[in-house]
């Protein structure tokens, strides 16, 4: 039985107990002070003067952390291109190398031996000069941790020595052309600082001494950074403002939130309808630019599996593809279709036009695709699906990764169109991990797949249709996923590797391009735009489509191309 | 004593069973972190970078069962191992940047949706029927059922965004220099606000619902009409004989979510970019990060089981039945 409680019976505030009374006096307090919060509107901060404010890596909150050599992506974003320099910079957009802390390089002894003659005047941040010894001592470092080897040198070179301060003398294993590429990639680290370094793969490297322009750890907390220019930066005037300031982002979202808002000035994110969304809010000074230089979204075909040995068959597929639905469904209209060379921007210096004109196959022909089909012998059955000559149909999963939303939705393009060819096909998301080691291992029919990148088409075709980067079926493999290989591609590649000629280079990457469009070892899609987005209310100078000095991307840290950048930005 | 006794074996066995689900999980996940760091740059990082990459984290060809039989020696002295995503940074390091604010803002929510939830409940069974009791816990079961996400992000939209009233994010303003100063409080409490109100309101609902009942149930008891009867105060009877003993559900209750403060606060922090734990723990995810996973994992089961051990506790001294049982 329930008694209903009289209203008189409610104890009033001060027949309560001592602690209850605390404890509600104390909720009267929250209560109040929360609506005295809320009353305070939020103060937009004006930003600090002479601070670019970055936004590329994405966190919750800042590990302290500027080790140049160590591979697992746990450096602060700087540390990469800013901070520590390579002997060259790679400007991806005119496709050269920009001398830095080198001046220039030659090959000796029938280009078995490369010469770096290194800056002079260049002087770390803490006043020591830099010279040729801080760089063949970075690069025994790296032979003595394996775990700092992140592009593999010592996989070419038998040795480095010192000839004079301003010298320093690469010995390669073999006559390897390509293997400069990635010299001039590596950046310096000095000898005075890191020979005390006990364990260089897990040093932190809190008090960065470096080259670059900007070195000067000037705050460190878990929301927000600085770094400050280097006193001794080599570039007379320059850097032209006083550094750079890092707040954290833990999301995508969130980041484009701030772009708005102008709180951010220059960042690499994703943002669709970014016309609309960004500059409209301030057309004077919000701008972008995404050129198409982050590679190209291949369709892989595992080559080990009928039919897709067959480049018949390859090609056909490719006609089936809508490429130009593809662009305006997954892409957002920020690129255009690939052309047969399966070549980005970033090859734009090596591109033969020729060789691109004659590969048809990468324009939208159902019809075409059908009769090839149709004539290379696998008939289309009465169901509409075609079967290999065994009876087997063409019931194939495309592989794609779940939540890489482009990448699905160019997926359900192509499952759409096969279906158009006689093909089965359905689209199948994986979580990343699992994904990753199917195409590594070979365990797929079709799946979306980037290709692998580098400063040469020869970085990029070694990857997509030489023998050398083939493992077996069930054995991961980094690329060549689709495993194909043709001994006309291995002898075009071997003699880039051996070619010291630019003329001569230039001949080479033709031919490979005229074997990629003629063999059609993978189907290419549509170029990646590498995304930058900045803000021109207090800085200029930024790389645009009227001014493509460089990439403009704060992605962009491989090969020090962000460098460029830094070193160009101006106050106004 | 003995009961108390039985219960720490109890947790023990608990601690041992989650630390061993904890090591076997996350490597029943397809792929490794190296190869997710490597896959990471789709393709602009040579494919020489990932057995660099092997070394640097020291991921070992070992079998399994001796893999596992380390790392419960390592966690059994303190060793948490180093973390992957925050490379070289040791696990306990990493939860310290997050722990300290995850309990700040999850445990004062719910603390403070608590007592606020128990204390409205208690009115709303006393003064049944009357205004608080027929209009506050509908209302707040229907906030309650909004998805906490949406409510976030509209709060977030609306006071953040558009009015502008509270910060967008972060646990203090980035200029802030942290230390026990006025400012930096008022500072705190100001990027606190929003998160914290959004985490009361959709809570709020159960403890008062959860309470009333139990009120409710024992008001009609014989004990507390005895109280009545012998002429005590109405406050005495409601707060000392009704309020304590109905306490009991909620104190289980109240217990459970302290301990899930430390793994339950995700979506909050993410949606207000807050530093916490539950920010480490999908990053940690993301990146396979084996170690800090195990660690995040760790720090969750020990709070869960620490604060039952706490709510045990004090049930011996809220009920005076399981303190006979006990000796």
């Amino acid at each position: 039985m329930m008694r209903r409680a009289h209203p008189a019976a409610l104890p009033s505030l001060a027949a309560l107990p001592a602690r209850a009374r605390g404890a509600l006096s104390a909720l009267a307090l929250v209560a109040s002070s929360l609506a005295a919060l809320a009353g305070c509107a939020r103060d937009r901060a004006e930003l600090p003067p002479g601070m670019l404010v970055v936004t590329q890596e994405q966190t919750g909150s800042w590990v302290r952390n500027f080790n140049p050599l160590t591979t697992a992506a746990a450096a602060r974003w700087p540390t990469l291109a800013g901070v520590y320099e390579p002997l060259f910079v790679f400007n991806s957009v005119r496709s050269e190398q920009v001398p830095w802390l080198a001046t220039g390089y030659e090959w000796h002894e029938g280009n078995r031996v490369l010469r770096v003659t290194t800056r002079e005047g260049v002087r770390w941040s803490d006043g020591q000069p830099f010279s040729a010894r801080d760089v063949a001592f970075t690069f025994q470092l790296m032979r003595r941790h394996p775990a700092l080897d992140r592009r593999g040198v010592w996989g070419f070179l038998a040795g480095v020595r010192v000839i004079d301060p301003r010298t320093v003398e690469f010995v390669f294993q073999r006559v390897f052309i390509p293997g400069f590429d990635e010299v001039a990639a590596q950046l310096i680290v000095p000898e005075h600082v890191w020979r005390d370094v006990q364990d260089p793969v897990t040093f932190a490297n809190e008090q960065p001494v470096a080259t670059g322009p900007f070195t000067e750890v000037r705050a460190f907390r878990g929301q927000v950074y600085e770094l400050g220019r280097n006193p001794h930066y080599w570039q007379p005037g320059k850097p032209a403002f006083e550094g750079l300031r890092f707040p954290a982002y833990p999301s995508n979202d969130r980041a484009n939130l701030a772009l708005v808002f102008d709180e951010v000035e220059w960042a690499g994110n994703f943002i669709p309808a970014i016309d609309r969304v960004f500059v409209g809010r301030d057309p004077a000074h919000h701008a972008y630019w995404f050129p198409l230089t982050a590679g190209v979204v291949y369709l892989y075909a595992n080559t080990t599996r009928a039919p897709f040995g067959d480049v018949r068959v390859r090609k056909a597929l490719s006609m089936a593809l809508d490429r130009n639905l593809m662009v305006d469904v997954a892409a957002f209209r920020y690129t255009h279709p690939a052309d047969a060379t399966g070549m980005s921007e970033s090859y734009a210096a090596w591109r033969d036009s020729a060789a691109a004109a004659a590969g048809d196959w990468v324009s939208h022909d159902p019809a075409g695709a059908n009769q090839m089909l149709d004539r290379a012998g696998y008939p289309r059955w009465r169901d509409g699906v075609r079967r290999l000559p065994d009876g087997k149909p063409w019931r194939w999963e495309v592989l794609c990764v779940s939540g890489w939303s482009d990448w699905v939705r160019a997926s359900q393009v192509i499952a759409r169109d096969l279906r158009e060819v006689g093909v089965d096909a359905t689209v199948r998301t994986y979580d990343f991990g699992a994904w990753f080691q199917r195409v590594q291992e070979g365990d797929f029919d079709l799946s979306l797949g980037w290709c692998i990148e580098g400063p040469t088409p020869w970085h990029m075709y070694r990857w997509l249709m030489s023998s050398a980067t083939i493992k077996p079926i069930g054995q991961a493999s980094a690329g060549n996923w689709h495993r194909y290989s043709s001994s006309a591609a291995d002898s075009v590649l071997a003699a880039f590797e051996t070619a010291t000629d630019p003329a001569e280079q230039r001949r080479l990457s033709s031919a490979m391009q005229r074997l990629f469009v003629a063999e059609a070892p993978a189907i290419p899609l549509y170029p990646n735009p590498t995304w930058a987005e900045f803000n021109t209310r207090r800085f200029t100078g930024f790389p645009s489509a009227e001014n493509p000095y460089c990439d403009p991307s704060p992605n962009k840290m491989e090969r020090g191309e962000i460098l460029l950048v830094l070193t160009s930005l101006r106050p106004r | 004593m003995h009961y108390l006794l039985r219960r720490l074996g109890f947790y023990l066995l608990a601690a041992w069973a989650a630390l061993t689900i904890n090591f076997f999980l996350p490597r029943l996940m397809p792929g490794d972190p190296a190869s997710t760091l490597f896959a990471r740059f789709k393709g602009k990082l040579d494919p020489a970078a990932i057995e660099a990459l092997r070394a640097t984290f020291g991921l070992t060809d070992a079998p399994l069962w001796r893999q596992y039989l380390t790392s419960l020696g390592h966690v059994l002295q303190g060793d948490l191992g180093v973390s992957i995503a925050y490379f070289p940074s040791p696990v306990a390091e990493v939860i310290g940047t997050g722990l300290g604010w995850t309990l700040f803002l999850a445990g004062s929510a719910v603390i403070v949706s608590f007592a606020i939830g128990t204390l409205l409940g208690v009115v709303a069974a006393w003064w049944r029927r009357g205004w608080a009791d027929s209009w506050l816990p509908s209302t707040l079961i229907f906030v309650g059922a909004f998805p906490y996400f949406w409510l976030a992000m509209a709060a977030l939209y609306v006071l953040g965004f558009t009015l502008g009233w509270f910060p967008l994010g972060h646990a203090y303003s980035d200029d802030a220099v942290p230390g026990w100063t006025w400012a930096f409080t008022a500072d705190v409490l100001r990027h606190a606000a929003l998160p914290m109100t959004t985490i009361v309101l959709v809570t709020l609902g159960g403890w008062l619902l959860t309470m009333r009942n139990t009120m409710i149930s024992l008001l009609g008891s014989d004990y507390v009409n005895l109280a009545r009867a012998k002429g005590l105060p109405s406050a005495q009877v409601a707060l000392r004989y009704a309020a304590r003993n109905a306490l009991l559900p909620s104190v289980t209750g109240f217990g459970m979510a302290l301990g899930f403060v430390l793994g339950g606060s995700l979506l909050t922090e993410i949606v207000f970019s807050y530093p916490g734990q539950g920010y480490l723990l999908v990053q940690a995810v993301r990146a396979q990060d084996y170690p800090l996973m195990q660690g995040i994992f760790l720090v969750i089961t020990l709070a869960v089981l620490g604060t039952n051990w706490l709510v045990d506790l004090i049930y011996l001294w809220l009920d005076p039945r399981t303190r006979d049982a006990g000796s």
